[in-house]
């Protein structure tokens, strides 16, 4: 029996308004809103109070930012291709977008890696001023969500093997998966801007 | 009542020999699900029974409302006479942020969640919430919570004998129960200034936020999804309306918080600077997000005891509520405009003048949608036959209260008044009378309401009329003169006062009032007890009542309602009693499909337990104790195991044939 | 009914007029296009264009990102209109909190003396 066994095999009265996994991950994705909205503001309000206290664009690639947010943005793409092959019933064509999306997902992570790794050596972390702060904690929550979602993934790839998972019943599992992913892309967009771009307009 | 003939008073036959045992089956791990055990311990401690869960919720929260009661009557007895030596000066820091944060996220708000898990089902009419495992695991993740954060005490008795001493991080710091205050200002709470019970208060109420949270979303789901047909949004219990309103804000309020404590942890374990003035942090941004987040949460505290007023009044003025929809709907503005006025508790600290003049004046908008509620609750009772039972005399208590805690409240929203009245016990009045006149009394209300159909007992004899009189007259007589001892110039949090200053005799009276309070919540306790011991059988309906979980039996059956009802109107038990033909409650046909039922797991108790590793893991790192990162790491495994076997069990579930497998 | 005795005429295939199909060319179009907007994003910062045109520029093109990839990649446009106005209200309440307070806190309230970081 599949996990969304439980709702559907209810009563069939029972006509949800709205999925009762994809409304979960709705409202999980409205809190993690405000959970962003937080960090990118602290980094913002200490960004407004001290500009002089560091100089990000001596330190920031922007074209290896750009280069990762456009790896993202891409990995969101067949994740809406591997949602919509699920859809279909289509399993090897979902298979194949999903380890697009894990590769991807990876190669973003990298990125960031090599990123950080590259500021540490030049002097920025954690306890430098309040940049390293918040650049850190911001970027790195968001990279654990990244890891999660990689690791989401390639447990709903290997669980496809099993023959378990069956068009009707895990369309939505996948396309909950899907919300999550292309969340932390949206994050990931307002983060390239507000953070990385910003720093290069003088207002 | 005739709309199901499987739904008799009879209790279940005794003639188990007619009826199929019914066994437990294995879960897609091949793990026997604990579903029918014997055991009683493990059916409770497995259970994804919402009515059960919401015993547990109500059971620990009195608990805890009994050790934070002793904190109060501890600090009360400090305070009676000046320059008093009963605690040191550390001992009632701690003990008035004990209170506090036991009060509100260990006492209330599950006091609330008892009552949102035992009546939101039933209310609607479904047979349990959208997702009952993820509903375990908000109830022991609360109780790892609850340990984490008062784990402190244990350490502290062990440095008074002299066994134990910090080291690390918080070397040489001596507090080892949290001490910052229920709202851990920065910079007092940076590892300069305070010990390692800060980091068990950070720790726990991490984990008391992803109980909330989880439990918040499971509601929303079941809410909006899970209405039985016919029950449409504006039919439904005000009580399941503010719960749904409550549920969005604490989705929306508790990341605040998260963030805001997440930083500090890594300012004290990391070095980071968003608090650190050195670094360039500013302890502002500290006060501004914990109110963010604060302010909401005491909607969040408050809402639910008006939902639950709103059920009381008309049941016993035989009246529909006056104003459904206005009060519904100003529930939902109080819960809009409640994150717009957090700066409110900051009018002291010099945010210039346009914020303060806009925080001022939200925080008065916010006064209207309140009255509007108080005056359409007067309107309910108003030419309705009134019937003073038990529930009913603490609802008009709560009118009454909740009032003058608006009154002092209104008065803080002026700022310039305010200025005199911050961090004075004119505050910890104006609070009170919020919190025990009126949320306290209104779950009073509730589980005098209540309990009768939870556990099919009737309340004995009149106690409850002297836990009203002794609970009133207790806080009034505490809580009143603290208006005026805060115009005197009495500061809050403050272990002592010299003679001379005109505070002593209010003092004295107010610890008075509080033993008188606290006998009185002995009181209930024991009426509690009385009730559920030795009650007469309580009956399906005994208070004649209006909604829908009246309609099932005195417990209700663990299926709740053994055919899904079909609602015609608002106030569907009164409308099918006393209404036309049309507005009867009728059955859906299941087509012999059964009862189903979600199976029993072990899994949200496994991945609940690993909270406390990792909550005492990290906070005992910066104790000095080693390898506790380690035992923290041990922590996020167990939780991380957990899950995986959650998911990889498959949900499970049984049915169930009234008559055939069950009573 | 008579029998038929006759082969009948090849038919063409119906269009693939699904939804999935139509919505894959959407995301592929959608696709090119944030890919498109990141790399004009790149350029513009380095181009000499007035500040503030810039500035207005980048945010308007990251807030369309965002909508786009709510819109269509998560599907928001085809659901109920319940979850756009839940979501809604979520983006309403965080980005007025953080904008009061973006403005609450100021410079003036700062005591640089006691930064000894910058």
């Amino acid at each position: 029996m599949s996990d969304t066994a439980t709702a559907q095999h209810e009563d069939s009265h029972a006509s949800l308004v709205v999925d009762n996994k994809k409304l979960l991950m709705w409202l999980f994705l409205g809190s993690d809103c405000m959970f962003f909205g937080t960090l990118i503001s602290t980094h913002l309000i200490y960004r407004k109070l001290y500009p002089e206290s560091f100089e990000p664009t001596a330190l920031f690639s922007l074209e290896l930012t750009s280069f990762s947010t456009f790896i993202l943005l891409m990995s969101s793409f067949l994740m809406a291709l591997a949602v919509s092959a699920m859809h279909k019933g289509e399993l090897k064509s979902f298979r194949r977008n999903v380890i697009g999306v894990i590769f991807f997902g990876l190669i973003f992570l990298a990125c960031q890696v090599y990123e950080f790794a590259h500021f540490v050596h030049e002097d920025l972390t954690l306890s430098t001023n309040t940049f390293g702060s918040t650049f850190y904690l911001m970027t790195g929550t968001h990279g654990v969500h990244v890891a999660i979602g990689i690791f989401w993934l390639i447990c709903m790839y290997f669980y496809s093997h099993t023959g378990k998972m069956d068009a009707h019943e895990s369309a939505v599992d996948v396309e909950v998966a899907g919300l999550y992913w292309h969340f932390v892309d949206i994050v990931w967009i307002v983060i390239f801007t507000a953070v990385y771009l910003l720093e290069y307009v003088d207002f | 009542m005739s709309h199901t003939d499987t739904e008799t008073s009879v209790p279940p036959s005794t003639h188990t020999s007619e009826m199929e045992v019914l066994k437990p089956e294995r879960s897609q791990l091949g793990l026997l699900r604990p579903d029918h055990n014997k055991s009683v311990i493990i059916d409770w401690l497995t259970t994804v029974d919402h009515k059960k869960i919401g015993i547990m919720y109500g059971a620990i929260a009195l608990f805890f409302l009994i050790i934070g009661g002793v904190e109060a009557l501890i600090i009360r007895t400090q305070l009676a006479i000046p320059e008093n030596d009963l605690i040191s000066a550390q001992r009632y820091n701690q003990l008035f942020t004990m209170h506090g944060t036991t009060m509100i996220f260990l006492a209330v708000m599950p006091l609330n969640s008892a009552f949102f898990n035992y009546l939101i089902p039933l209310q609607i009419g479904a047979r349990d919430v959208a997702f009952p495992r993820i509903n375990a695991l908000s109830l022991w993740t609360f109780v790892a919570g609850a340990l984490v954060i008062n784990f402190g005490w244990l350490l502290q008795a062990l440095e008074m004998m002299g066994l134990f001493a910090t080291s690390g991080p918080t070397a040489g710091m001596t507090d080892m129960v949290p001490s910052v205050g229920w709202f851990g200002y920065a910079p007092l709470t940076s590892t300069d200034f305070s010990g390692v019970g800060t980091d068990f208060w950070i720790m726990g109420l991490q984990i008391l936020g992803v109980a909330s949270l989880s439990s918040s979303m499971n509601f929303i789901v079941t809410i909006i999804n899970m209405r039985a047909p016919g029950m449409k949004m504006m039919r439904m219990p005000v009580f399941t309306w503010m719960s749904l309103v409550v549920a969005f804000l604490i989705i929306f309020a508790f990341p605040a918080i998260t963030i805001a404590l997440a930083q500090l942890m890594f300012d004290r374990t990391f070095g980071t600077n968003f608090f650190n003035v050195a670094g360039g942090g500013q302890p502002i941004l500290w006060q501004h997000l914990f109110w963010i987040f604060g302010h909401p949460e005491v909607y969040i505290l408050v809402l639910p005891a008006m939902g639950i007023i709103s059920e009381v009044l008309p049941a016993f003025s035989k009246k529909p509520l006056f104003g459904y929809a206005i009060v519904v709907f100003s529930g939902a503005v109080i819960g809009f405009l409640g994150f717009a006025v957090w700066s409110h508790h900051m009018f002291t600290t010099g945010l210039g003048k346009i914020a303060t003049a806009a925080f001022s004046l939200l925080t008065m908008a916010i006064a209207v949608p309140t009255g509007v509620k108080i005056f359409n609750w007067v309107g309910t009772l108003w030419g309705g036959r009134i019937k003073f039972t038990a529930p009913m005399i603490f609802s008009l208590g709560f009118v009454w209260m909740f009032m003058m805690g608006g009154f002092s409240g209104i008065m803080h929203a002026a700022a310039p008044a305010d200025a005199q009245q911050q961090d004075s016990y004119f505050v910890i009045a104006h609070f009170h009378y919020v919190i025990m006149g009126g949320i306290f009394l209104a779950l009073v209300s509730g589980i005098y309401y209540w309990v009768p159909k939870m556990f099919g007992k009737m309340w004995k004899g009149n106690l409850s009329t002297w836990v009203a009189i002794l609970v009133v007259v207790g806080l009034n007589i505490t809580f009143f003169p603290m208006h005026f001892l805060g115009l005197l110039g009495m500061p809050r949090r403050t272990h002592t006062y010299l003679e001379g200053f005109g505070w002593e005799s209010y003092n004295m009276v107010c610890t008075i009032g509080s033993y008188i309070l606290a006998f009185g919540i002995l009181l209930l306790l024991v009426d509690l007890v009385r009730c559920i011991r030795s009650g007469e059988p309580a009956g399906d309906d005994p208070w004649d009542a209006r909604t829908l979980e009246w309609a099932t039996t005195s417990p209700p059956r663990v299926y709740n309602f053994a055919k899904t009802p079909v609602i015609p109107a608002r106030d569907a038990l009164w409308a099918h009693k006393y209404g036309p033909e049309n507005q009867k409650i009728t059955e859906e046909d299941d087509h012999g499909h059964g009862i189903h039922m979600p199976s029993n797991s072990w899994m949200p108790l496994i991945a609940s337990i690993g909270f406390v590793p990792l909550g005492l893991g990290v906070s005992l790192m910066q104790a000095g104790i080693p390898f506790m990162g380690y035992f923290a790491i041990f922590g996020l495994f167990l939780i991380a195991l957990g899950t995986a076997l959650w998911a990889l069990e498959g949900p499970g579930g049984y049915h169930l044939f009234p008559g055939k497998n069950i009573a | 009914m008579s029998e038929a005795n006759y082969d009948p005429l090849p038919v063409s295939p119906e269009p693939q007029h699904d939804a999935e199909t139509d919505k894959y060319h959407t995301f592929v179009n959608l696709a090119l296009g944030l890919a498109a907007i990141t790399g004009i994003e790149l350029v513009l910062v380095y181009l000499p264009f007035n500040q503030i045109f810039i500035l207005s520029t980048l945010l308007a093109l990251s807030l369309f990102k965002f909508i786009a990839v709510i819109a269509w990649f998560m599907h928001l446009i085809y659901d109920k209109l319940l979850l756009t106005l839940a979501f809604g209200t979520g983006m309403a309440i965080a980005t007025g909190t953080f904008v009061a307070l973006g403005f609450i806190m100021s410079r003036s309230n700062v005591d640089m003396e006691a930064i000894t970081a910058f």
